[in-house]
């Protein structure tokens, strides 16, 4: 029952980013010139066809290193709702964790996971 | 109460949330760029209306009557599919917002807030981590170079964020022993002290993850307008263009900045001196007294985001994520110690 109020939100910011998508469509010119659509690239013909090819390996590292922590945090949420009832049993099994979870930390600093590795690129 | 007394509750409540995001939203342009002027030292936008008051209304009827171009080498699907999943999750975050306290209006008790749910702020959570799909799918779908570069950077500025915000938000949530938005407020109030006294650390890093989820200078790198132009959003246009930073830089700041409010700055409670109790200026106004608490909380919030945005330079790519796993999350882990050993002296 909670939920109504966000369900309705949700259906009303669908219908209205729908509205908003297509009023262009709707009360813009409509003037067909060929490089009108042509994809935005300094004003020179396209280098390559498409830019959908390989990007830089940092930001795979980024992905690889949220779902380490971003699912870790997920189970520290109900922990931390209920720690004052837990005791020093709570304190304890968690700071095992969080040990755990900061070796994790070091472990990739120490493989350089951290940073960018623009000098193995240069070489 | 009867169903629809309840319809009609949940109605007004929608049109609340949504007169913020496009009335608001778009009024807060204006406000940005006479900010922006006056740290410049110009007058800024002044033709349209009083003080250029209507600047606004005139940019939202340009933005709609541009023409709807498709770029020849994008996804249409996606391309499209990348505004909703910018827009959508970016406002649902209001839902869980508490814009004020319990109030007794027309033989009802209303409490201000659309679901007040025992997870708020995971939900909270949840739909700022959205975000991340409308900003890669809109630089993948372009199939542009410079849009594709500004999601990508944008999308690892957003994962490396979303870890230290959530790390940061768990000192609050083990002192007020809750997820609900609501019930966090009333623990604060409760125990007589807003938490940023508590939670110093823990502010300044939530404030940094704040700056950094809405692309604000010093982490505004995804659209470094200088070497990308503007980033993912270069093949849209119209109101296409006009949603990203709609959304991005005024819908997420005002959601962001309520949660922060929420968690560290006591909601709608009036000025509080810590452990002895709270000092409320505008007690004249009785309830509604928390209302514009929370409003003027929320835009000191916003103008300080605006101070920083027009002073200072932007950091590199690499050294946005690098400052988020290497000093923001030991320092957020810090924070959870130290709140582990707080928490149990704190009473009620």
């Amino acid at each position: 029952m909670a939920y109504i109020g966000l369900l309705s939100l949700l259906a009303v910011m669908l219908g209205l980013s729908v509205v908003l998508i297509s009023l262009n469509w709707l009360l813009g010119p409509k003037k067909k010139e060929p490089y009108k659509t042509y994809p935005y690239e300094c004003g020179v013909p396209l280098y390559d066809d498409t830019a959908q090819t390989t990007f830089h390996q940092g930001y795979y590292i980024l992905g690889l290193l949220l779902l380490l922590f971003d699912i870790e945090v997920a189970y520290l949420f109900p922990w931390a709702v209920v720690y004052n009832y837990l005791g020093i049993f709570g304190f304890i099994e968690v700071f095992l964790f969080l040990l755990i979870l900061t070796f994790g930390l070091v472990y990739a600093w120490k493989k350089e996971a951290l940073d960018w590795q623009f000098d193995l690129e240069s070489l | 109460m009867s169903i629809v007394a309840l319809g009609i509750i949940i109605a007004i409540k929608v049109v609340v949330i949504l007169a913020i995001i496009l009335g608001i939203g778009a009024y807060l342009t204006l406000v940005e760029r006479k900010v922006a002027a006056h740290i410049q030292r110009r007058p800024g936008p002044m033709v349209v209306g009083w003080h250029g008051l209507l600047q606004p209304l005139a940019d939202g009827i340009k933005l709609l009557t541009k023409e709807d171009i498709l770029p020849s080498s994008a996804n249409q699907v996606l391309y499209n599919l990348a505004i909703i999943m910018a827009l959508v999750p970016a406002s649902l975050v209001f839902a869980v917002v508490p814009f004020g306290p319990e109030i007794h209006v027309f033989g009802y008790d209303v409490k201000p807030i659309l679901t007040d749910v025992n997870i708020g702020i995971i939900m909270a959570f949840a739909f700022g981590s959205l975000a991340v799909y409308g900003v890669a799918l809109s630089g993948w779908a372009s199939n542009s170079k410079y849009a594709l570069i500004g999601a990508l950077r944008k999308a690892g500025i957003i994962i490396s964020y979303e870890v230290v915000i959530t790390f940061a938000a768990l000192g609050p949530i083990m002192l007020a022993k809750s997820l609900s938005t609501y019930d966090i407020v009333m623990a604060q109030i409760h125990q007589k002290v807003w938490y940023i006294f508590l939670q110093p650390i823990s502010f300044v890093v939530f404030v940094f993850a704040l700056l950094a989820e809405t692309g604000r200078v010093p982490f505004d790198i995804q659209e470094a307008e200088a070497e990308l132009v503007t980033g993912f959003t270069v093949e849209y246009g119209g109101m296409k263009f006009g949603l990203f930073p709609l959304v991005e830089w005024y819908v997420e700041v005002l959601s962001l900045s309520s949660i922060l409010t929420v968690l560290y700055l006591g909601g709608w409670s009036p000025i509080n001196i810590p452990f002895v109790g709270f000092v409320d200026p505008l007690f004249f106004l009785g309830p509604w007294s928390g209302f514009i608490w929370f409003i003027i909380k929320v835009t000191i919030l916003f103008l300080l985001v605006l101070w920083l945005h027009w002073t200072l330079p932007r950091y590199r790519i690499d050294q946005i994520t690098t400052i988020a796993w290497k000093v923001m999350l030991p320092l957020a882990l810090f924070n959870i110690l130290i709140t582990a050993f707080i928490a149990p002296l704190l009473r009620g």
